[in-house]
C-alpha cells in the first residue's frame, strides 16, 4: 500500500512537472530558462566540487 | 507650486535611498540562499560533515544579512502608501496584487522555513533540514519574482485598461501581467544578479582564508563551490542584461536613448558610444569615443534598423501630449456628470494618451489651456536625465565582465589546484566583494531613474504620483531614516566582519572536526 | 446577490482575519519582547525568552507585510489614503518594527552587558510602540481622520500628527498593548518553565484584567461618540469611487448595527468571556487553552470593532461624504476575484506549513538548554 501511495505520489509530481514546463515554455519562456539554470547551476556546482573529495580519498593531495 | 516640487523631490529621494539601501541586502539574499542550499546539496549527498560545517558558517553571515534585507523590506511595503498615495490609488488595483500574492505566496515560505533552517539542525532529519533550505531559496526568489512582476508593469503597463468610473487603472488580465516579457526578463536577471553577489562573497571571503592559511578545507571547498555557482551565473547576467535591454528598449526608446546617449536618431550602422559626455540642455555630447558599427546589432538585434534618437522621441511626445489633452478635459467633464455621451466619446478617443495630458498639467491647472512653450517643457521633460542613466549603464556592464572574467580565472585555478600559485588572485578577491553590490546598485539607477518622468511608463508621471505632504514631515521622515540606516550598516558591518574574522571554528562542538582541520592546515604550512 | 457585492463582503471579512492573524501573531511576538526585561532577570533567562519565538517571530511577521499587500490589492484607496494620513505614525510604527529583526537576530551575536541591555530595550520599544500604534489606529478609524479627495482622487490630510494621538486613540492603544502581553504571556508559558512560566502567568493575568477593564471604558465610550451613516447613494454594486454618496454624522450612530441585531452583542460579550476564562486556564496550569482563548478574545474585539462600523472603513471627519466604505474603497472585480482564488489555495498550504514548523520546534526552552545549543539566538 505504501508503496502505492509513494508511487502515485511521485507520479504526480511528474505530471505536475509536465504540465508546469509546457505552461512555462509556452508563455514564460525566461521563466522557464530560470527554472533549468538553476538546477543546472546548483548541480554542476556540487558535483564540481564533490569532485574535491574523491581526489582527496586517493591522493591526499592537500593542494587547493 | 514650488513646494510641491521640493516635496516631489524629497519623496523621490527618499525612496530612492531607502530602496537602494534595501537593495544591498536583497541580491545577497537571493544568490546566498541558492548557494546554501548548494553546499547542503553536497553535504546531505557525500554525508561529510566539512560540508556540514561549510553550510552552518556561511548560514551564519546570511543570516545577518537576512535581517537587515527583512527589516529595510518593510519600509518597501510602506513607502508605496505613505509616500506615494496618488500612485498606490492609481494603479493599486494592479500593483497591490504582485505584492499581495508575494506576501500569500513567497514571504510566507522563506520566513517560516529561515527559523528552521537556522534553528532545526539537530531537530530534522538531513533530508528534511535540506529540503527547508530549498523552500528558503526557492521562497526568497519567489518573492523577488512578484516584486518584479509588479516592477514590471511601472516598466511597461500590460494588463489593464483606465475606468473614467474609478479614476485609475484596472486589471484586464493577471495572466498577461504574470507573463509580461518585461517582467520575465527582469526576474532572472536581476535573481541570477544575486547568484553572482552571493559567489563573489563567498569567493572573497574563502580568498581571504586561504591567504591566511586558516579553515583551509573548508575555504577551497567553498571556493570552488562559489567559483562554479558564480561562472554560470555571470554568463546569464550578461545575456538576460541583453534580453532585457532589448525587451526594454522596445517598450521604452527615452531609456534606451538615455543609456546610448543618443541625441539625434542613429540610422543603422550606428557606432557605439564607449565614453561619452552627455550634455543635457544642449542635447549633444560633448564629447564621445565610438566604436564603429556596434550599436545597431546591439540593441535592435539587425543590421538595418534605426533607433530613436531624443530629437525625434520629444517630437513624438509633443504630438501626444496635444492628443491626450481632449482626454483629459474629457474626463474632468465626465467626473461632473458622468452620463455625458459625448465626453466619454472624446475621451475614449484620446484615452491612450492621458498619460502625457498629465504631464503638461505640472505647468497649467486646465490642460486645454497650455501654450506651445508649456506643451514643449513637457515633451523635453519626457526624457530622462542622460549622464546619470548612460554613465550607470556603462558601470554595470563593465562591472558584470569584470566579474565575469574574475570568476572564470577562479574556476580555472580552482580546478587545476593552483590557486596557492597565485597569491595575488587570492589577495585580489577580497577586493572583488563591493564590484557586485555596485553592478546591482548601478543597474538599478538605470531601471529605474531611466523610467523618469514616469512612475508607471506612459500612463502616469512621477510629479503627480506622491502624497501631498509638506516640506517638514519629508524632511522629519528623511531624519529619521538616514539615522536609522547610517546606525543599521554600521552594526551589520562591525557584526559580518567581526564574524568573518571569527571564521568558522567559532563553533567549538565539534571537537573532532576541529582538530581533523587544524592538523590539515599544518600538514599544509609545512608542505 | 450581485457578484461585486459578494466579493467586497468576503475581502471586508479576509481583512478581518489578516487584522485578527496579525493581532495574535504579531502581537504574541511584541508581547514576549515589550515584556523580556520583566520575564527575564538574568541574561540566561531573557536569551530563553527570546528562544522561545526566535524560530517564529519572522513567520508571524509575514501577516504584518502580508496584511499591507493585501489592503494594497484589495483595499487601494485604504492603502494610498490610511498611510499617506497617518504619516508620521505610519513611520514611528516602520521604525520601531525594523529594529526588531535587528534585536532578535543581533542581540545574542555578541557577549557584553551594554550591547545586549541596549537590544533588549530596542526589544522592549519594537513591541511595545507598535502595538501601540496598531491600537491607536484603528481608534482613529472609529473616529475618523481630517481627509479628502480632490476630483481625481488626490487624497489631502488636513489634521495634525498630533491629533491621531487623542485620548480615546491611545485608549484603544492600551488595549491592544494589554492583549498583546496576555498573548505574549501565554506564548512563554508554553513553552517556559520555572520562575519565568511563573512570571508569564502573572503578566497574562494582570494584562487581562487591564484588557477588560479599557474594553469596557471604549464601549461606553464608543456609544456616546459620533459615528457615521450614510445617507444617500452608496450604492453596494456601484463602481469603487467614494466620492458619490452622502454621509452624516450622529451621536450613538456606531450601535446602529447593534440596535438592529441585537445578536451581535454575544461578540463584545464573548472578550470577556475569553479573557476571564484564560486567566483561569493559565491559573490551572493549561497555558494552551489560555492561548487559544487570547486568540479568541483578540477575534471578539476586532469583530467588534468591524461590526459596529460596517460598511464604513475609514470615515472622514472632515468632508464625511468622502469616507471610505466597503463599497467604494475596494480593488474592480477582477483583482477581487483572483486575490480570492490566490487566497483559497495559498492559506491552507500556508497553515500546513506553519503549524509543521511549530511542531518541530516544540518542547520547552530553559536557560539550560539554551546555552549548550550554538545555533540558539
Amino acid at each position: 500500500m505504501k508503496q502505492i501511495l509513494l508511487f502515485l505520489f511521485w507520479l504526480l509530481l511528474a505530471v505536475v512537472a509536465i504540465a508546469l514546463t509546457i505552461v512555462l515554455g509556452e508563455r514564460g519562456a525566461w521563466y522557464f530558462a530560470w527554472v533549468l539554470g538553476t538546477v543546472m547551476i546548483v548541480l554542476i556546482a556540487a558535483a564540481g566540487t564533490a569532485i574535491i573529495d574523491a581526489r582527496y580519498d586517493e591522493s591526499h593531495d592537500d593542494h587547493y | 507650486m514650488q513646494e510641491l516640487d521640493t516635496v516631489i523631490e524629497l519623496s523621490r529621494l527618499q525612496f530612492a535611498a531607502t530602496a537602494l539601501y534595501h537593495y544591498l541586502f536583497v541580491p545577497l539574499t537571493l544568490g546566498f540562499s541558492v548557494l546554501l542550499a548548494t553546499m547542503e546539496t553536497i553535504y546531505v549527498i557525500t554525508g561529510r560533515d566539512i560540508y556540514r560545517q561549510m553550510t552552518h558558517f556561511w548560514s551564519k553571515l546570511f543570516a545577518i544579512n537576512f535581517a537587515l534585507g527583512v527589516a529595510t523590506g518593510l519600509t518597501m511595503e510602506f513607502e508605496f502608501g505613505t509616500n506615494w498615495s496618488t500612485y498606490s490609488h492609481f494603479v493599486g488595483d494592479i500593483f497591490g496584487a504582485p505584492l499581495a500574492i508575494e506576501g500569500l505566496m513567497a514571504f510566507f515560505l522563506e520566513s517560516t522555513f529561515v527559523g528552521l533552517m537556522l534553528f532545526g539542525w539537530g531537530k530534522l532529519s538531513r533530508g528534511k533540514h535540506l529540503l527547508v533550505t530549498y523552500m528558503v531559496a526557492l521562497g526568497s526568489n519567489l518573492s523577488a519574482l512578484w516584486i518584479l512582476i509588479a516592477n514590471g508593469y511601472m516598466q511597461k503597463p500590460t494588463g489593464s485598461a483606465f475606468n473614467p468610473d474609478t479614476m485609475r487603472m484596472e486589471l484586464t488580465s493577471l495572466p498577461d501581467l504574470i507573463f509580461s516579457p518585461e517582467a520575465q526578463a527582469k526576474f532572472v536577471h536581476t535573481s541570477i544578479a544575486g547568484y553572482v553577489t552571493a559567489a563573489i562573497f563567498v569567493l572573497g571571503i574563502s580568498a581571504f582564508y586561504l591567504l591566511r592559511r586558516r579553515h583551509i578545507e573548508l575555504a577551497k571547498r567553498s571556493f570552488r563551490v562559489a567559483a562554479l555557482f558564480g561562472v554560470f551565473a555571470s554568463i546569464g547576467v550578461i545575456s538576460l542584461g541583453d534580453a532585457l535591454g532589448f525587451i526594454n528598449g522596445g517598450a521604452q526608446p527615452t531609456k534606451l536613448a538615455a543609456m546610448e546617449g543618443l541625441w539625434e536618431t542613429a540610422e543603422a550602422p550606428a557606432g557605439f558610444n564607449l565614453i561619452a559626455w552627455p550634455n543635457q540642455e544642449e542635447q549633444r555630447n560633448d564629447f564621445e569615443v565610438q566604436i564603429p558599427y556596434l550599436l545597431t546589432p546591439l540593441v535592435t538585434h539587425t543590421f538595418d534598423e534605426s533607433i530613436p534618437g531624443v530629437n525625434d522621441l520629444v517630437a513624438e511626445a509633443e504630438t501626444r501630449i496635444r492628443n491626450g489633452i481632449p482626454a483629459l478635459s474629457a474626463l474632468q467633464t465626465l467626473r461632473e456628470n458622468p452620463t455625458d455621451a459625448q465626453a466619454r466619446a472624446t475621451f475614449e478617443a484620446h484615452q491612450d494618451d492621458l498619460g502625457y495630458a498629465l504631464l503638461v498639467q505640472r505647468y497649467v491647472e486646465d490642460v486645454s489651456q497650455a501654450t506651445d512653450a508649456q506643451i514643449a517643457k513637457a515633451a523635453a521633460d519626457t526624457i530622462p536625465p542622460v549622464a546619470p542613466v548612460f554613465w550607470s549603464f556603462r558601470v554595470m556592464v563593465a562591472t558584470a565582465f569584470l566579474m565575469m572574467a574574475f570568476l572564470i580565472l577562479a574556476v580555472i585555478f580552482s580546478l587545476r589546484g593552483t590557486l596557492h600559485r597565485h597569491n595575488w588572485f587570492l589577495r585580489l578577491a577580497p577586493w572583488m566583494i563591493p564590484v557586485p553590490f555596485i553592478a546591482n546598485e548601478a543597474g538599478w539607477v538605470v531601471a529605474e531613474l531611466g523610467r523618469q518622468p514616469w512612475t508607471v511608463y506612459g500612463q502616469l508621471p512621477t510629479w503627480l504620483s506622491a502624497s501631498t505632504h509638506s516640506v517638514g514631515y519629508m524632511i522629519f521622515s528623511l531624519t529619521g531614516f538616514v539615522l536609522l540606516y547610517s546606525l543599521f550598516i554600521v552594526v551589520e558591518m562591525y557584526l559580518m566582519v567581526k564574524f568573518i574574522r571569527l571564521g568558522p571554528s567559532e563553533g567549538k562542538h565539534d571537537a573532532h572536526a576541529d582538530s581533523v582541520r587544524q592538523q590539515h592546515s599544518s600538514q599544509w604550512s609545512e608542505a | 446577490m450581485d457578484p461585486y457585492v459578494l466579493l467586497k463582503v468576503t475581502w471586508w471579512v479576509l481583512l478581518g482575519v489578516l487584522l485578527i492573524g496579525l493581532a495574535v501573531m504579531v502581537g504574541m511576538d511584541m508581547g514576549v519582547g515589550a515584556a523580556l526585561r520583566y520575564l527575564g532577570r538574568t541574561d540566561g533567562e531573557r536569551r530563553a525568552v527570546i528562544n522561545m519565538i526566535a524560530p517564529h517571530w519572522d513567520g508571524n511577521q509575514v501577516w504584518f507585510i502580508l496584511g499591507g499587500g493585501a489592503v494594497f490589492a484589495a483595499w487601494p484607496t485604504i492603502y494610498a489614503t490610511a498611510f499617506s494620513g497617518l504619516y508620521v505614525v505610519m513611520l514611528v510604527l516602520l521604525w520601531s518594527m525594523i529594529v526588531r529583526p535587528l534585536g532578535f537576530e543581533y542581540r545574542s551575536k555578541l557577549p557584553g552587558e551594554r550591547w545586549r541591555g541596549a537590544w533588549d530595550w530596542m526589544l522592549f520599544i519594537s513591541g511595545a510602540v507598535p502595538m501601540i500604534v496598531f491600537g491607536a489606529a484603528m481608534g482613529n478609524m472609529l473616529e475618523g481622520v481630517p481627509f479628502h479627495f480632490s476630483w481625481n482622487m488626490v487624497s489631502y490630510y488636513t489634521g495634525s500628527f498630533i491629533s491621531l494621538f487623542n485620548p480615546f486613540a491611545v485608549l484603544c492603544g492600551v488595549m491592544a498593548l494589554a492583549l498583546a502581553l496576555y498573548q505574549g504571556g501565554a506564548m512563554v508559558m508554553n513553552r517556559g518553565t520555572g520562575v519565568i512560566r511563573e512570571r508569564a502567568c502573572r503578566l497574562l493575568s494582570i494584562a487581562g484584567l487591564v484588557a477588560l477593564a479599557v474594553f469596557t471604558l471604549c464601549g461606553v465610550w464608543v456609544s456616546m461618540m459620533h459615528g457615521y451613516e450614510i445617507t444617500a447613494g452608496g450604492d453596494p454594486a456601484g463602481p469603487a469611487l467614494p466620492l458619490n454618496k452622502t454621509v452624516e454624522t450622529a451621536s450613538g450612530a456606531w450601535l446602529a448595527n447593534y440596535t438592529a441585531h441585537p445578536a451581535l452583542w454575544l461578540v463584545p460579550a464573548s472578550v470577556y468571556l475569553a479573557v476571564l476564562g484564560g486567566i483561569v486556564a493559565a491559573r490551572a496550569g493549561l497555558s494552551h487553552l489560555a492561548w487559544w482563548l487570547g486568540a479568541l478574545a483578540w477575534a471578539a474585539t476586532l469583530v467588534t470593532l468591524g461590526a459596529a462600523m460596517f460598511p464604513f472603513l475609514m470615515p472622514s471627519s472632515s468632508e464625511p461624504s468622502h469616507s471610505l466604505t466597503v463599497w467604494d474603497a475596494s480593488s474592480s472585480l477582477g483583482t477581487l476575484g483572483w486575490m480570492l482564488a490566490f487566497t483559497a489555495i495559498f492559506i491552507p498550504i500556508i497553515g500546513i506549513y506553519t503549524s509543521w514548523a511549530f511542531w518541530v520546534m516544540r518542547g520547552k526552552v530553559t536557560p539550560e538548554s539554551i546555552a549548550h545549543d550554538e545555533h540558539a539566538y
